[in-house]
């Protein structure tokens, strides 16, 4: 068996009186992509902020690597090398690709006093990026995000991910709104984010989508695990909506 | 084939309906009266036109960083009257008397910057009490009475600032020379460094900016001390020219910088920032100060035209903008 990447432990949360988690137990090993289902209010997203330090957990614990997290904010949850995906939030579209990609990060050339970018370097690797993330069009990387399909955007922001080698890349709903087609590219992309060794976490309403790419699914309920390896390959899509809402029997 | 594509992405660019605009105005007011392009008063918009300018230019980063300053007009009466009363009541030479007003002015700036980045308040209303605040505290410690300024003559400060020069028949201020080095280098920042890419991501999307680690507030809080110090040092430079620090001069004109700086194509949300489109701007605006009192229009007319345009070049981008969208 595959070692664990993410270990989460007991984790709760809750809001007031309503408790959103109440304790879940949830892991991800390395090299796979686990579909995360549930329904509205399951508490799919709050373990996903949890995890991404969009919000703190009220207790229980995080293991990255065997080795205990503490993840207070987003910025700690990137220095553990968990990226996570938001459909529009993640990228500034006034930016063009090459410098989404290096945002925060910038390289820079010439002596340092100048603060100069990179920039040959890159378009470089933004055009070699979009190529491994399987965006066959020819995109130039100074186009504006704002000027790219939503599919396109999902490659970039999965593209920025694989290239600091995010260990994990979590994925919140990226198939939404987009057309077959597109669905079918982004989906690609993650099948080549995980090929090149990344572990990834997908969230989506449609279950389709989440059959036809993950490895591994969990199940949410009512803020508590419902189920925790399924096996896309050996379960029907029926079996897993009947665990999701609740009717197994 | 490459030339026409060439052409194509000129037009597309954000400067091209301002750079259309200014062409068409010296077209226009040169037809009408020809005078227009002499030398003495290309020399005399020249002059006037760069202390505006030199606001307008970091006015320029901080909106693209998603924040605007309503205290530069304050800031620019205020600094050279502090410098002035400084000087003149003996407590300080004359460039020590310069230092502390642009780093009073990079103060107001500090403080602008702290309370929109750490309370969270819009800039329109920090810099709105700013404005009231410095702009009290100059018509108080004046008394309302402007400075004395007439023993600037031979201070070397005053030369490097705003001495002038001929070349040939045209009169050049040296303010020009430092306008011009200040729309290179900023030019140059908000392009082709890293600060640029922060100031933008900072104006795009603050929250995506931060999840990278950018410093959105650091970058914020720098570029309002820029705009206050930028402010200052054009009141200064205003002063000397014109041989008055009047505690009431820049009224007004935060709205006029603004104007230039949208104008130009810099978005009034943030996220997206021309130097050159404000350079234009600024020229736009100035030419039709000075073109429509040259052809005849009455001056009190000036604002109909500067609204007109301001509406028309919104329009624009705009339009622009939606046929961006819908093309992709």
């Amino acid at each position: 068996m595959a070692e664990d990447l993410i270990r989460m432990v007991a984790i709760k949360k809750s809001y007031g009186k309503v408790h959103a988690l109440r304790g879940v137990d949830f892991t991800v090993r390395r090299g796979e992509i686990v579909g995360l289902l549930g329904d509205n209010g399951a508490g799919k997203s709050t373990l996903i902020k949890v995890l991404s330090g969009a919000v703190a957990a009220t207790s229980g614990d995080i293991y990255v690597d065997g080795e205990k997290a503490i993840i207070r904010n987003t910025t700690d949850a990137i220095n553990y090398s968990i990226e996570t995906i938001y459909q529009d939030s993640a990228l500034v579209t006034q930016l063009s690709i090459a410098r989404n990609l290096f945002l925060g990060r910038e390289p820079l050339r010439g002596p340092r006093f100048f603060n100069r970018l990179d920039q040959p370097m890159m378009d470089q690797v933004a055009s070699d990026l979009l190529k491994e993330v399987g965006i066959t069009k020819d995109i130039p990387t100074t186009t504006p995000i704002g000027s790219l399909s939503g599919g396109e955007r999902q490659a970039v922001a999965i593209a920025r991910a694989m290239h600091f080698d995010s260990d994990l890349i979590i994925l919140d709903e990226p198939t939404n709104n987009l057309g077959v087609a597109e669905t079918q590219g982004v989906l690609q992309f993650v099948r080549n984010a995980r090929d090149s060794g990344h572990s990834c976490i997908f969230i989506a309403h449609n279950i389709h989508h989440v059959f036809q790419v993950v490895d591994r699914i969990v199940v949410l309920r009512r803020g508590t695990v419902a189920a925790n390896d399924i096996d896309p390959k050996k379960t029907s899509i029926e079996e897993v909506e009947r665990i999701i809402t609740g009717m197994e029997h | 084939m490459e030339s026409n594509r060439t052409i194509l992405r000129l037009i597309g660019r954000p400067e091209a309906g301002p750079f259309a605009l200014l062409v068409l105005l010296i077209v226009v007011f040169t037809s009408i009266n020809p005078n227009f392009i002499s030398i003495l008063n290309i020399s005399n918009t020249l002059a006037f036109t760069v202390e505006l300018g030199l606001i307008a230019l970091a006015m320029t980063l901080l909106m693209t960083s998603g924040e605007f300053d309503l205290s530069v007009g304050s800031v620019f009466g205020f600094s050279a009257v502090l410098m002035w009363t400084l000087f003149n009541s003996g407590v300080a030479s004359l460039e020590v008397a310069f230092v502390a007003a642009l780093g009073t002015a990079a103060l107001i700036g500090l403080s602008s910057g702290l309370l929109v980045t750490q309370l969270k308040i819009p800039s329109f209303l920090v810099t709105l009490g700013m404005l009231l605040l410095v702009r009290g505290t100059a018509l108080f410690i004046t008394d309302g009475f402007p400075q004395r300024t007439w023993n600037a003559a031979g201070e070397p400060l005053a030369e490097i600032l705003v001495g002038d020069f001929w070349i040939g028949p045209l009169r050049i201020y040296m303010s020009l020379f430092w306008f011009a080095l200040a729309a290179i280098v900023l030019g140059y920042v908000l392009t082709g460094t890293k600060a640029g890419n922060w100031i933008q991501a900072s104006g795009g999307n603050p929250d995506a900016a931060r999840a990278r680690g950018v410093k959105v507030n650091r970058t914020k809080i720098y570029l309002f001390m820029l705009s206050s110090t930028f402010a200052a040092l054009a009141g200064i430079i205003s002063s000397i020219r014109t041989s008055a620090a009047n505690p009431n001069s820049g009224t007004g004109y935060e709205l006029e910088v603004i104007a230039m700086v949208v104008i130009g194509g810099t978005a009034l949300m943030g996220g997206r920032g021309t130097i050159i489109g404000t350079v234009i701007g600024v020229f736009i605006l100035r030419l039709m100060r000075n073109g429509i009192i040259m052809i005849g229009v009455p001056g009190l007319a000036y604002n109909i035209f500067i609204g007109a345009i301001i509406l028309g070049m919104m329009a624009l981008h705009s339009w622009l903008d939606r046929r961006h969208q819908e093309a992709t």
